[in-house]
């Protein structure tokens, strides 16, 4: 009798003993995450689910990530078949409105130029010892866009989808931070005033609903390795501008990207078991994601000096910045930089153009990056 | 002189702050806009007074449409 | 294949095909722009 009590007893402080250090440095860590996107509203909807899935896996002995583990089914079911990125993609497609970039299409090149901080980490992640498909999967961080990069990370380095998700989106939170500086920096106070005036809709409903089914042809022949990635954003932005199935437009734009979402950043979470993301790897895809960002909203502003030149003063290059596709907070940062230095300067359409394109610009650049690697027999 | 003031960008005006009759200087804040969900702040393009004003709260504006009507100096 | 030929290589091709094709993008939607030019008339339909 006095035995069972004892073994009984034991089940309880089983958990306990388990307990490792790395358990509870993760345990923190995720406690860590939620008040950044409870306290600090960095992210919310990501933070919360991602903070709270890394907490539940490294409780020992419940081994919620083991085969049949709640968390490994919906991380097989969604991460590994790359359902779930794909379907928030139909849901940024359905919410957002390209028309800022179509009215004026020369801002997609600055969607372009945002997007070469990818491949300049990916050559410094290659330069640091990592292998080829990790530093793939490093760099594309660097297109500051969190499906993007978890789709490409789940496919091809798997192990890194912690550390990569995570930075993709805390960084992303601190767009707002980490761009004014380095705008700032590569401009001079004459160019920051340039006064850019929005331009009347000239965009015909015609234009915007071939928009995607031209995008995802072309880009499709182009790219096919990144056609999933593609063919969800633009049917879902297909669907919004066609406005015949209103409830499907709603549908993935709410419900499905809401479940989905949920569903998403609880299996982020749940890869950040102790034993796996605490190691010195993942502090230096934490850093090279940080330096991807920058490189980004550098190449941007840089693209958009050569365009300030080109069409003679008339465009600011302020709007580079916006190249990269954290939408729509880079945009917001753009047209109050700007408004910081000429009051009369409203540079919010232009910047969600370049920021529109930076959406499709970060998309194509994976895209491309896929298939090159297909074609270099890589994948 | 009259100045016009026209819309900036489209959106939504959140908050009208200034009235007609009313004394403004050069980049005094006059409106708020609602546009792609964030707060816009417009500023008086001169200073003077405000002879007209063209829109009301939660009225849906375009680019260029009438916001209001500085009268330059006095 | 070296790393330093795989990481010339996606920077240069990598790069260059992610500009080119928004480029040609950008060119396609200024040509629609030119076939399908806005009307006023056509919002309000809608």
């Amino acid at each position: 009798m006095l035995e069972a009590f004892a073994n009984g007893f034991s089940g309880l402080l089983a958990g306990f003993m388990h307990l490792q250090i790395s358990n509870v440095v993760m345990i923190i860590v995720g406690c860590v995450l939620l008040y950044l996107g409870i306290k600090k509203d960095f992210e919310p909807l990501l933070l919360v689910p991602i903070g709270f899935g890394c907490i539940l896996v490294n409780i020992p002995l419940a081994n919620l990530m083991e085969p049949h583990g709640f968390l490994r089914t919906i991380y097989d079911a969604g991460i590994m078949t790359e359902l779930f990125p794909l379907l928030i993609f139909v849901g940024i497609g359905a919410m957002t409105d390209f028309s800022p970039v179509l009215e004026n299409p020369v801002t997609f090149l600055l969607g372009a130029a945002g997007q070469c901080g990818i491949f300049l980490t990916l050559g410094l992640a290659l330069a640091l010892g990592f292998t080829e498909l990790d530093a793939v999967a490093i760099g594309v961080i660097g297109a500051c866009d969190g499906p993007t990069a978890i789709y490409v990370t789940a496919k091809y380095a798997p192990h890194l989808l912690g550390a990569v998700s995570v930075a993709a989106y805390s960084y992303m939170s601190l767009v707002p931070v980490i761009q004014p500086p380095i705008m700032r920096a590569l401009t001079t106070e004459k160019e920051r005033m340039v006064v850019m005036r929005a331009t009347r809709k000239s965009v015909s409903k015609t234009t915007r609903i071939l928009f995607p089914l031209v995008i995802t042809i072309l880009g499709g022949l182009i790219a096919p390795m990144g056609l999933p990635l593609l063919g969800t954003i633009m049917l879902g932005n297909l669907m919004r501008e066609c406005g015949a199935v209103e409830r499907l437009t709603k549908a993935s734009a709410n419900e499905i990207a809401n479940v989905v979402t949920l569903l998403l950043g609880i299996s982020i979470g749940a890869t950040m078991d102790g034993k796996i993301f605490l190691q010195k790897q993942t502090l230096i895809v934490l850093a090279l994601g940080f330096v991807a960002i920058c490189l980004d909203t550098a190449c941007g502003v840089l693209l958009g000096k050569v365009l300030y030149i080109t069409s003679k003063g008339k465009i600011n290059p302020l709007i580079g910045a916006a190249g990269i596709s954290a939408f729509p907070m880079s945009a917001r940062v753009v047209m109050k930089e700007g408004q910081k230095y000429n009051k009369k300067n409203y540079l919010l359409m232009h910047a969600m153009g370049a920021n529109a394109a930076g959406q499709i610009g970060s998309v194509i650049a994976a895209a491309v990056m896929l298939s090159v690697l297909k074609g270099m027999g890589i994948i | 002189m009259k100045i016009e003031l026209t819309s900036p960008i489209p959106g939504k005006i959140m908050k009208v702050i200034v009235s007609v009759g009313e004394v403004v200087n050069e980049d005094d804040e006059v409106m708020k806009i609602e546009s792609m969900k964030m707060e816009n702040p417009i500023y008086a393009p001169a200073a003077g007074t405000i002879t007209a004003i063209g829109v009301k709260e939660n009225d849906e504006v375009e680019v260029d449409d009438l916001l209001l009507v500085i009268e330059e100096g006095g | 294949m070296d790393k330093l030929t795989f990481g010339v290589t996606m920077l240069v091709v990598g790069m260059g095909g992610t500009l080119l094709t928004l480029g040609i993008i950008s060119a396609i939607i200024a040509l629609m722009k030119k076939i399908f030019p806005y009307k006023k008339e056509e919002e309000e339909k809608a």
